[in-house]
């Protein structure tokens, strides 16, 4: 933090707040979730229809590649603020994701950067292969049909281990399934092909080492959603919600062939889980990131959970830099993205999705809670102090404002500084 | 002067050195020393010093040590005759009420106390025993035997025994029983390290430290840590304790401070326990699924670790050590099936709504059922069986209740006279977080702080010096309700409570 704005921290005491009467805030949502709803309501502010002189747009991904395409010629004004970039796929599509980071790790590397190290590691299976040492961080993954070569290539380096199908542009783990053989993957080409599935056939999917030993808690497999909170990708701003969630299967971790096509062991969705009768609705499968951390500290020990922390960050902090350069970096935009991570039983996290849109809805008090101080704080954070939506601003919110968030980089303030903490391994840590 | 000194030493010397013999821990040390005299490092000549030295480098010194301090703490507990023959009485019918209820549960369901269990019934079982929740039972027409309010309903007729009550003051307050318990000034006697303002786990782990070499008090607390528990002397640890332990040695010091490390023959009696609950039938094992069922399964903080807890809670009720440490009787009953009596249950525990909760916070600290189990019963030992019985112990129940009022009424006048104005009586709102030791009502972090100084300084006096720091805390709240109701939900949501620093501002004098 530079001195200045250590300075207003120390004299801005408290929440920053909300001007009531003078300038209202118009607002406009396309989807009324309580969450929403009752941070606007408490913030005074006014609602108002898309086609209204609007400061403050909640809104879909497909209304917001509409208000930013060429032909819709909107122009945003200085004191209006829309919350995804027009371009935030590159981050949200399994296959785009995949693909930028294979080239960020190229560029590192054809720069010569410390960062694109490689070494051989031997696999679990026995194997050894070569991998990146610091951005090794997504499991290996295709795209279907186009990598169909390499992947085969992969796949004979260890026949043995399982793949996970993903349809690129679905959700909540609709068409996913295993694979252990390859006989069963040229059998699934060959239906999707079909002239009877023509739509299908069309579909790109992500095929994906299946993380097949993940860390168990209670003998169930889960997985981590947090919350990051990006205002700028060039310089790259981003924040860490500490409030995160583990969510957990409802039935046991069983790696068997039998049970390979049982999704209520291996996916971790909660669209999933809830149709399964083990779903418990008072905690809905849901446990804190900060219960995790203190089970691991207790279980395993400080070191080891630290280092998962710290390669958390390190992971959300590339993954921003991976998709920095080809992001529209419109001044009026800010996203908060939901980060899906596995972390496996060496204790190695491993992202495996990033939402554009995470889910708003509330399924226990708990999650409610939470949900609205995420967006209470998210609106702190990306709105200026005197809370008018403002382009202009600088973005460098004071410390009060941040709430929940934890700063994680501020690519701005590391140019100024000396540049020596590049990446994500020298951010502070959450607050604890 | 100095003989007659000598020889008392001598005799509690030779004393201990009998009932050493009787402790199952005495073979293995035995064997030890006997390794250690024939090895080259004693030598005859001198023999004394030698084979003391010897003792001390090969650690045997140490678990001496402990040993003598963990057989301290078992004597002067046997129950001697409760001064109080009004509580005894009390106490008697309270469990006869327990177990006729039991009875008549039992007979309502058609079933009996103690069954074996069916061939196919055992088989299922041990297939299921690590996801014990998938094994189904009906449970609808099971509930608990009794609730803490119920628990609480009986405290308060206590008062009623005793025959110099004064007219004009409210029939429910504790203070008419002639019990002892300590006022504020004593209790900063006590928990002089909280009192006299010293650093604390659980203020602000990253407040500088104030020993050279350590940036912050947490990277302190782990370093001077680590060195007691390499040392391994179980008083010394417990001082330790004092002033909290961080999270990641919390395992190994609170294990080493009960005595209650895992070695091969508690594995051997843990596996024990568990095959006389595949054998037997008992009905408290529907109880014991109920109370999983109703607390740990639907709680976030610890739906995760229920197989686990299962395991741990049904072991428990088999063991028979906890019967003769912690209570003194219990009913028999025939076992269906079997020409045997069995005591009912083994443990002579009859779990009430919420009973799980003494071990789940646990389950942040070990994963393994085995471990789990010799810390949960190391804890229902020492304090926990206290807070579900009634007695005139110091510790107990009882005094724990009176010494909440008394703190009320000395510290929080207004609030007193508040509660009296609106007709409640105070101890009614706290009494589940009292007997619960807190537990389901804390979230785990500051749960876990809480129990260190209950083994630190070990006592409970903190968990009634908490409930007034926390009415205290939110006493203007308080101050605007008026129904039971309201202020049940003024105190409801204890997640923003931070245990620490409230409990030492209380401490500390103003
Ligand atoms: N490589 C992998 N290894 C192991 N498990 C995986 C892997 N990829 C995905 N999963 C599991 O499958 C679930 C669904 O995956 P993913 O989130 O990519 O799909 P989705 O259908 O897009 O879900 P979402 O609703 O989160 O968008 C994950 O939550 C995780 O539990």
């Amino acid at each position: 933090m530079n001195q200045d704005t250590k300075k207003t921290a120390v004299t801005l005491y408290g929440r920053v707040n909300v001007p009531q009467e003078r300038c209202r805030v118009n607002f406009c949502t396309d989807m009324e979730k309580s969450v929403l709803m009752s941070n606007f309501e408490r913030r005074s502010w006014h609602q108002v229809s898309q086609d209204d002189e609007w400061n403050f747009y909640w809104a879909s991904t497909q209304t917001c590649r509409n208000l930013f395409s060429v032909e819709s010629g909107y122009r945003m004004n200085d004191n209006q603020m829309i919350n995804h970039f027009p371009n935030h796929y590159e981050l949200s599509r399994k296959d785009l994701l995949v693909k930028n980071i294979k080239r960020y790790r190229k560029d590192l590397e054809r720069e010569g950067s410390p960062l694109a190290e490689k070494a051989e590691v031997v696999l679990h299976g026995g194997q050894v292969v070569t991998r990146y040492v610091h951005l090794d961080f997504i499991p290996v993954t295709f795209v279907l049909p186009a990598d169909y070569n390499m992947f085969v290539e992969e796949y004979r380096k260890s026949p043995q281990s399982t793949w996970i199908m993903k349809p690129c542009g679905k959700s909540q783990g609709t068409g996913i399934f295993l694979i252990n053989k390859l006989s069963k993957l040229k059998k699934w080409s060959r239906e999707a092909k079909a002239p009877f599935h023509p739509q299908l056939s069309k579909e790109s999917y992500v095929i994906s080492r299946y993380i097949d030993n993940p860390l168990l808690i209670g003998g169930k497999k889960f997985d981590l959603r947090l919350y990051v909170l990006v205002t700028s990708f060039r310089p790259l701003k981003a924040y860490l919600f500490q409030l995160g969630f583990c969510r957990f299967c409802t039935v046991k971790y069983d790696t068997s062939v039998t049970e390979l096509d049982n999704m209520y062991v291996h996916l971790t969705n909660v669209s999933v889980q809830k149709h399964g009768g083990d779903y418990n609705s008072i905690h809905g499968g849901k446990m804190s990131v900060q219960n995790l951390r203190l089970f691991l500290e207790g279980t395993r020990g400080r070191a080891v959970t630290e280092t998962l922390f710290a390669s958390i960050q390190w992971l959300i902090v590339h993954s921003l830099k991976a998709v920095s350069s080809v992001m529209a970096n419109d001044r009026h935009c800010y996203e908060c993205y939901g980060y899906d991570i596995i972390i496996d039983n060496q204790l190695k996290p491993w992202l495996v999705e990033v939402n554009a849109s995470p889910s708003l809805t509330s399924t226990t008090v708990n999650d409610r809670i939470m949900k609205y101080k995420l967006i209470d704080n998210m609106l702190s954070v990306v709105l200026p102090p005197d809370g008018i939506p403002d382009v202009r601003w600088n973005k460098v919110p004071n410390s009060e404002s941040l709430g929940n968030f934890d700063l994680l980089i501020d690519e701005e303030f590391i140019d100024k500084d000396d540049g020596t903490n590049i990446g994500g391994r020298s951010v502070k840590h959450s607050k604890k | 002067m100095e003989s007659i000194k000598d020889d008392a030493i001598h005799n509690t010397a030779m004393k201990l050195a009998e009932e050493l013999k009787n402790l199952s821990i005495y073979k293995s040390i035995y064997s030890d020393v006997q390794k250690l005299v024939s090895s080259p490092n004693v030598n005859k000549e001198d023999f004394k010093q030698s084979l003391q030295q010897a003792m001390k480098e090969k650690g045997l010194d140490t678990k001496l040590r402990n040993t003598v301090f963990h057989w301290v703490r078992t004597q002067g507990k046997q129950s001697k005759l409760d001064p109080l023959t009004s509580l005894s009485k009390a106490s008697l019918q309270w469990e006869k009420r327990i177990h006729k209820s039991l009875n008549s549960m039992c007979s309502d369901l058609e079933t009996s106390l103690a069954k074996i269990r069916s061939q196919s019934e055992q088989e299922e079982l041990t297939e299921k025993w690590n996801e014990l929740s998938t094994y189904s039972l009906d449970l609808s027409k099971y509930r608990p035997v009794y609730a803490p309010k119920d628990f609480l309903d009986v405290l308060l007729t206590l008062s009623g025994y005793v025959p110099f009550t004064r007219e004009d003051e409210p029939k429910w307050e504790f203070s008419h029983l002639p019990l002892q318990v300590k006022n504020l000034e004593q209790l900063r006697k006590i928990y002089v390290e909280w009192s006299n303002g010293e650093p604390l786990l659980g203020v602000n782990p990253n407040m500088p430290s104030t020993v050279p070499g350590f940036a912050t008090l947490e990277a302190e607390r782990i370093g001077l840590g680590e060195r007691v528990s390499a040392l391994g002397y179980a008083p010394v640890i417990q001082e330790f304790l004092k002033k909290g332990s961080p999270q990641c040695l919390r395992a190994k010091l609170w294990s080493q401070v009960l005595g209650a490390e895992v070695k091969q023959q508690q594995i051997a009696y843990f596996n024990q326990l568990q095959k006389s609950v595949l054998e037997v039938d008992l009905m408290i094992d529907k109880l014991i699924f109920k109370d999983v069922q109703l607390t740990a399964s639907n709680d976030d903080q610890y739906f995760v670790f229920e197989d686990l807890l299962y395991q741990v809670m049904l072991c428990f009720s088999r063991d028979g050590e906890v019967l003769s440490r912690a209570r003194s009787s219990a009913l028999t009953v025939p076992v269906r099936g079997r020409n045997e009596r069995t005591a009912f249950p083994p443990s002579g525990v009859v779990p009430f709504h919420g009973f799980t909760m003494y071990a789940t916070p646990f389950c942040y600290l070990y994963d393994d059922p085995v471990q789990l189990y010799y810390i949960f019963r190391g804890f229902y030992i020492r304090y926990w069986h206290r807070l579900h019985y009634i007695s005139t112990h110091p510790q107990g129940i009882v005094s724990l209740c009176l010494l909440y009022e008394r703190l009320l009424e000395a510290h929080e006048p207004l609030l007193w006279i508040h509660f009296r104005n609106i007709n409640i009586n105070p101890i009614r709102v706290v009494f589940k977080w009292i007997m619960r030791a807190f537990s389901g009502h804390l979230p785990p972090d500051q749960l876990l702080l809480l129990w260190d100084a209950i083994l630190g300084y070990d006592c409970l006096e903190v968990l009634p010096l908490l409930a007034v720091a926390i009415l205290s805390f939110r006493k203007e709240n308080i101050f605007q309700v008026n129904t039971l109701q309201n202020v049940d939900a003024v105190l409801a949501d204890l997640s923003t409570i931070s245990v620490v620093p409230l409990l030492q501002l209380a401490l500390m004098k103003s």
